[in-house]
């Protein structure tokens, strides 16, 4: 959803976003500490309850999980993984919702101008209006995030609740979860606050605990405490998630080339017509065919 | 029904010409030659116009420098729906136009010469001639091959990227590459082939009216002109 007064920094399919870029604002994050949560899933009921999205019924698949994975109309899914890490039980949970990467893969990718925004504040939005549910985000996503609704022919996902963090509120699940476990603020606190939990945790033995803000996608704008961040995939999270090579390549390099070689073909073509013109067929009657041989 | 309509009284302004070009190829009518019977030109054109289809739903899609074409069809979401739609027609299309022509586009000897790129280059400068060259030359014979290839790339493709759900990532990623390439190599294929039809004068007429004059074909197609007309070698 589009927020008006909220600067657009930039803008799928187009050079700029909407805004002057004059108007500043600090880059927001939501902090996850997974070493706290207790998986009771407050939040996604927040999310379902303030994005007026309809109740899911639960899938059973022997878990605690709530549904398999994300729907169009289910933003934001505590994923349960049990796991043994070092010869010991371990019940990971993490919550999985859009990450609102600064180097958005989904912006990059999608074909439709204004359908994919990152605001000034560095929110990754997606406008319904214009999109045009090619899909093509899904592949540029590298934390398989954005979901199409069959529904509306449309993609959806998490807005970092951007009609209420806009007007300073903190997200709707920040607000419900009672374990404290989520924050939100501008990324320079979260980072501080992130940083200062893990120092706990690894005093507390987890020495491989760590803060979960991959590079590759120029950090997130949701970071998560992990006791485990030497390993990543233990909670399902890409270990160095990028933006897909083809879709940079596709969008930076094929696609200026492909205009440039077609248009140099046209005006070579053009070019050729002015300096060797029409063939045409020679005009009269044709020489006398040669008398046959005998 | 080629024959009732080719059997015109005698004081009937009907073409004969057009009315020869019904129902066969390869045929003198006075000074004229039928090269493309209706049902080719039917299948040429109805190549031509589902490519351009495809090509204005696509170019908005591909970037926005052609949004504005999108606005033709009724907005970028409905070229979004439209395209894979036209894609299927195109690829109907090219099909029939495969099976028409595959049987007479095998390469030849004067083929094989017409392809080497100084002889191509040559063409080009209006200063190659083959007395061997046939109904179709080398050039024309390599973009039926490669625009037949270049259709089954784009369906294989354009099936994934239309259906991304029932294909993993690496599929997605590899056909939105090979859609744009393929793409982009046969249009400028494409663009090369219409510039001969408006650049050798006598060629469009001949995919529309389906019939080229005689000294066309002696200048284009001259094995085929002695095919057709019987005449010995020059």
């Amino acid at each position: 959803m589009a927020i008006p007064g909220l600067e657009v920094f930039q803008s799928s399919a187009s050079l700029r976003g909407t805004g002057s870029a004059l108007r500043q604002l600090p880059v927001v994050s939501k902090l996850i500490d997974t070493s706290t949560c207790i998986g009771c899933k407050a939040c996604e009921v927040a999310c379902q309850e303030w994005n007026d999205l309809p109740n899911a019924k639960t899938v059973q698949d022997g878990s605690y999980q709530t549904l398999p994975t994300m729907t169009a109309d289910f933003w934001n899914l505590i994923k349960f993984h049990e796991v043994d890490v070092d010869g010991s039980f371990n019940w990971l949970m993490r919550k999985d919702q859009c990450m609102h990467c600064a180097d958005p893969g989904c912006l990059k990718a999608c074909p439709a101008p204004g359908a994919i925004v990152q605001y000034s504040n560095g929110i990754v939005d997606v406008n319904p209006d214009q999109c045009i549910g090619c899909r093509l985000c899904e592949t540029g996503c590298p934390f398989d995030v954005p979901r199409f609704s069959e529904k509306t022919g449309k993609m959806s996902k998490c807005t970092l609740c951007v009609d209420r963090t806009s007007v300073g509120l903190e997200p709707a699940c920040v607000k419900a979860c009672p374990t404290g476990c989520l924050h939100f603020g501008t990324k320079t606190n979260m980072q501080a606050m992130g940083n200062e939990r893990v120092k706990q945790l690894k005093a507390d033995g987890y020495v491989n605990a760590g803060l979960y803000d991959p590079a590759g996608v120029g950090g997130t704008g949701v970071i998560t405490v992990l006791k485990h961040a030497d390993k990543p995939e233990l909670y399902g999270l890409p270990r160095d998630p990028k933006v897909p090579k083809s879709v940079r390549f596709v969008k930076s390099y094929l696609r200026p080339l492909g205009l440039l070689g077609i248009g140099a073909v046209v005006v070579g073509l053009v070019g050729h017509y002015l300096r060797y013109g029409p063939r045409v067929p020679p005009k009269g009657p044709p020489p006398p065919a040669p008398p046959p041989v005998a | 029904m080629a024959e009732s309509l080719r059997a015109v009284p005698a004081h009937s302004t009907a073409d004969p010409g057009i009315l020869a070009a019904q129902a066969q190829e390869d045929l003198v009518v006075g000074e004229e030659i039928v090269r493309f019977r209706y049902y080719t030109r039917m299948v040429h054109w109805g190549v031509a116009l589902t490519f351009f289809l495809c090509l204005f739903t696509g170019l908005p899609i591909w970037t926005p420098i052609f949004g504005w074409m999108a606005p033709l069809f009724g907005g970028l979401q409905v070229c979004r729906w439209l395209h894979p739609w036209t894609g299927i027609a195109f690829s109907v299309f090219a099909l029939l136009q495969f099976v028409h022509w595959a049987g007479e586009m095998k390469r030849t000897a004067a083929d094989k010469r017409f392809t080497k790129l100084k002889n191509f280059l040559a063409y080009m400068r209006w200063e190659y001639h083959d007395d061997e060259v046939g109904k179709f030359n080398g050039g024309q014979k390599s973009l039926f091959w490669l625009s037949s290839l270049a259709a089954l790339g784009l369906l294989a493709t354009g099936v994934v990227l239309w259906w991304p759900n029932y294909f993993s990532n690496p599929f997605r990623e590899a056909s939105w590459v090979l859609h744009d390439v393929t793409f982009v190599l046969f249009f400028l294929l494409v663009l090369g082939h219409i510039y001969l039809s408006i650049a050798e004068p006598g060629t469009f007429a001949g995919m529309v009216r389906g019939t080229v004059t005689k000294a066309w074909a002696r200048l284009h197609h001259p094995a085929w002109y002695r095919d057709v007309t019987g005449e010995r070698r020059r």
